[in-house]
């Protein structure tokens, strides 16, 4: 019988909220794994409330956790952690975001739930790592963007940085997290045994630091990495340029120098000696752009000089609009930006799922959970009876939110 | 007696060159895969040209490449294709990032993969896919990030777009093909089938928009994201605000937002019609903004304001500058930056390994290849050709070697 995908036959404990973890277990559930969201009650995970809202719906739950059962516990109640030791048993992998303490403080961290069953795989996700002098702060991904030289890193140079507005350090987080949740799914079918992966934005977003750490280390504090607005610091021509209708990035590197100054009738620079290395151009980067938007300004149109650009293999792209990108027949095409039908809130536009597999070419029909949709048929596996789950409903251990007709 | 690195076993051939694809097959060899990295004859990977260098040593290309093997060939010769062809057989996983078509033509696309090894796991990463009508474009980290309705959300409404100073997408990038080439292996331990990942830089950065997308479809075009300079353009208070000395991160969600006002001395806020809900409290953005800097001038420092929101747990960073954050004590005490000693440059510091394994704490004893250096070891233990066949081979340029 085909396989329904990667993960299939794989189960994941999701005690994840808010975003860095849910990207992860998003992936997972993506990918074929049966996700069980552990949520807290009363009011489960709180981006139940963000925007956009329809119906009492929230498209960024929707977005982040479909195909994800809902559990929801009031985890202070011992007979919720047996819920949950049972749980661990049954289970190949736990992923959690709390606070680091959080979780040993519920009775529910890795050593306990190891003991339980020792190949589990738990995986924690957080702003700083369980350990060093930052642990125990709560964090968001802008918080940790700033403590990991990031947000100093963009914005005008002499002016203040800038905001970037999405959540990059986290759904990037997720993606090391499920990364790191692969090998060691691997490594326990090779007969490896469980393990605990301690995951952080901290480390996540300071690994995207391409050259601004050895830059600044190997030179000895030379190359002092810097905000430089609309154009790279360190490489030019690389930044943003005015083109005759809105904003275009250019990037001239290696054989694309000399392509550009033929496109922009400038072959005089390639002999110019200012201009015969990267630091010279770096050093005289204002002349550089004056003639690049120069020629800009005599083509007809952004969309001409991204064409005669890419013809001359200069790379180049317009700076598209949300609006625009998710309007874009190649992300339509590619479905980048994909369609799916949620049963409370309707059509709603998101992104795709960014891993492509050749075996498993279709996406997973996948719906997300209404608030404690799965707790009867979760605690039933475990061998709850009908009428344990209402004494447990009764007493506020499990809760739930009645589901819309439609559903 | 300690267990073997997750990946130990594990062979990668690694045509990747410049940084999304060798952030890919980094985080392989710091969990022990023997990684084979192809590089093409006469320069290699682009990499080893960028700064900072000394002593002809890239330290670009040694954070990227540590513990990589280096084989370099001419690909215009033939036989090169031969040696190629021998390495799959003998390999778990491909990989390689250049523009679509490209490893095609090499004679190492996909369908030719799989009919020399079918076990293979085969990884192309691209600006845009292997589909679409971008698909042909080459492109670079900030070229997709245009294309993904990335960068048009950071800078100020008014002022061009700002470029982020890193390549966030690069990395992220390389890290979801990490990510999918684990389950894929997985899979093939399952099936015993391999299979093609199509991996784009757009899709990934495209991933990273939790509320944009969303936010904007479905509230029918009435949310538009849109860049805001210093603070979010749907959140408030969410943003950089001006301290006593530099600039310090606030995010005060539903819930901190009363917390924010009592550390602020600032209960009437609450109540105020002006900041009742989120909504109310971006439309009157500039008004909250200026209450919450007047207060933050009342510090001595920016350390004293960052320590009285944290005493209340709202959410609070200083804005660090790279050199800041590299000297850290939590960045350091977490192995977050890390000091590497590469042969030729000596000892420096990279970005630790972000991905942490309880099995296997220690990190492993690396070393970024120099050009070729592997060539020899590779074709005579490896592939099992006659001393005499390699030197030839290396004689007539098919094998090219460099030291640095």
């Amino acid at each position: 019988m085909a396989r329904k995908h990667v993960l299939e036959g794989v189960r994941v404990l999701d005690f994840t909220h808010v975003l860095a973890g849910p990207s992860c277990t998003r992936l997972m559930a993506e990918t074929g794994a049966e996700v069980i969201k552990v949520e807290a009650a009363p009011a489960g995970d709180m981006v139940r409330q963000m925007p956009a809202l329809k119906n009492g719906r929230s498209g960024y739950y929707i977005q982040q956790n479909r195909g994800k059962q809902s559990l929801c516990l009031n985890l202070r109640d011992p007979q919720a952690q047996e819920v949950v030791h049972k749980l661990a048993g049954e289970v190949d992998v736990v992923v959690e975001n709390f606070t680091p303490g959080v979780m040993k403080r519920l009775n529910i961290d890795y050593p306990r739930l190891s003991e339980l069953n020792p190949e589990l795989i738990m995986c924690s996700i957080s702003a700083f790592g369980q350990r060093g002098p930052l642990a125990d702060r709560p964090g968001f991904d802008y918080i940790a963007q700033a403590y990991a030289g990031v947000i100093d890193m963009i914005g005008e140079e002499n002016g203040s940085p800038y905001f970037p507005g999405l959540g990059m350090g986290d759904v990037s987080t997720g993606a090391h997290a499920y990364g790191a949740i692969s090998a060691a799914l691997f490594h326990r079918a090779m007969g490896g045994g469980g393990q605990y992966l301690d995951i952080s934005l901290l480390d996540c977003l300071f690994h995207c630091h391409e050259i601004n750490v050895q830059g600044y280390d190997g030179s000895g504090g030379q190359l002092v990495p810097h905000r430089s607005g609309a154009h790279h610091f360190a490489v030019a021509p690389l930044g943003m340029f005015k083109g005759k209708d809105k904003w275009l990035v250019i990037i001239a590197i290696g054989g694309q120098w000399a392509n550009l100054l033929k496109v922009i009738g400038r072959e005089d620079f390639l002999t110019d000696p200012r201009f015969a290395d990267n630091a010279g151009r770096v050093a005289n980067k204002q002349l550089l752009i004056d003639a690049i938007e120069a020629w800009l300004q005599t083509t007809e149109s952004d969309a001409e000089a991204v064409r005669i650009l890419e013809e001359n293999h200069v790379p180049v792209a317009p700076v598209l609009s949300v609006p625009e990108a998710m309007a874009h027949p190649h992300h339509n095409e590619r479905q980048t930006v994909r369609t799916i039908s949620d049963r409370a809130f309707g059509d709603l536009k998101i992104p795709g799922v960014p891993l492509r597999f050749s075996q498993y070419p279709e996406f997973l029909p996948l719906q997300a959970p209404f608030l404690g949709e799965h707790n009867a048929q979760v605690l039933k596996a475990l061998g709850y009876s009908d009428d344990d789950i209402a004494a447990l409903a009764a007493a506020g251990v499990l809760a739930s939110e009645p589901l819309p007709a439609s559903a | 007696m300690a267990s073997k690195p997750i990946l130990a076993g594990y062979r990668i051939l690694d045509f990747t060159q410049y940084l999304a694809g060798p952030s890919a097959t980094r985080l392989m060899a710091e969990m022990g895969a023997e990684i084979i990295k192809i590089e093409m004859a006469p320069y290699g990977d682009p990499s080893r040209a960028f700064p900072y260098r000394k002593h002809k040593r890239s330290a670009y290309y040694v954070q990227q490449n540590r513990g990589k093997k280096s084989l370099c060939v001419n690909f215009k010769d033939g036989r090169s294709r031969e040696i190629v062809r021998d390495l799959i057989r003998e390999s778990d996983v491909l990989i390689e990032n250049y523009a679509p078509g490209v490893i095609g033509r090499l004679g190492f696309g996909w369908e030719q993969v799989r009919a020399i090894n079918p076990r293979a796991v085969m990884c192309s990463i691209s600006a845009f896919g292997q589909t679409g009508p971008l698909s042909h474009l080459s492109g670079f980290d900030y070229i997709a990030q245009a294309y993904a309705g990335v960068t048009a959300v950071i800078g100020e409404p008014d002022r061009p777009p700002s470029l982020p100073m890193l390549a966030i997408g690069d990395v992220t990038t390389g890290v979801h093909a990490a990510g999918a080439l684990g389950f894929a292996l997985l899979d093939v331990h399952r099936t015993g089938v391999g299979q093609h990942l199509d991996i784009s830089l757009l899709d990934c950065y495209f991933h990273h928009h939790e509320v944009n997308v969303q936010a904007y479809s479905a509230s029918g075009g009435a949310i538009v994201p849109r860049r805001a300079g210093a603070h979010h353009y749907a959140v408030a208070p969410t943003g950089i605000f001006r301290g006593p000395e530099g600039y310090i991160m606030i995010l005060a969600l539903l819930h901190q937002w009363p917390v924010l006002c009592k550390a602020m001395g600032r209960e009437d806020l609450i109540a105020d019609e002006r900041f009742k809900t989120n909504e109310l409290r971006v439309a009157n953005q500039q008004a909250l903004i200026a209450i919450i800097e007047a207060w933050l001038q009342g510090f001595a420092t920016d350390a004293a304001a960052i320590e009285a929101l944290q005493a209340v747990r709202v959410p609070v960073a200083p804005i660090l500058t790279v050199a800041q954050a590299i000297e850290h004590p939590h960045h350091r005490a977490r192995g977050t930056v890390r000091r590497v000693s590469d042969r030729m440059l000596g000892e420096f510091d990279i970005p630790g390994v972000p991905l942490r394994f309880s099995a296997h704490p220690e990190l492993l004893e690396l070393q970024a290849p120099l050009l070729g250096e592997h060539n020899g070891e590779l074709l005579t233990a490896l592939l099992g050709y006659e001393a005499e066949r390699v030197a030839a081979l290396e004689q007539e340029g098919v094998l090219v070697a460099a030291a640095h």
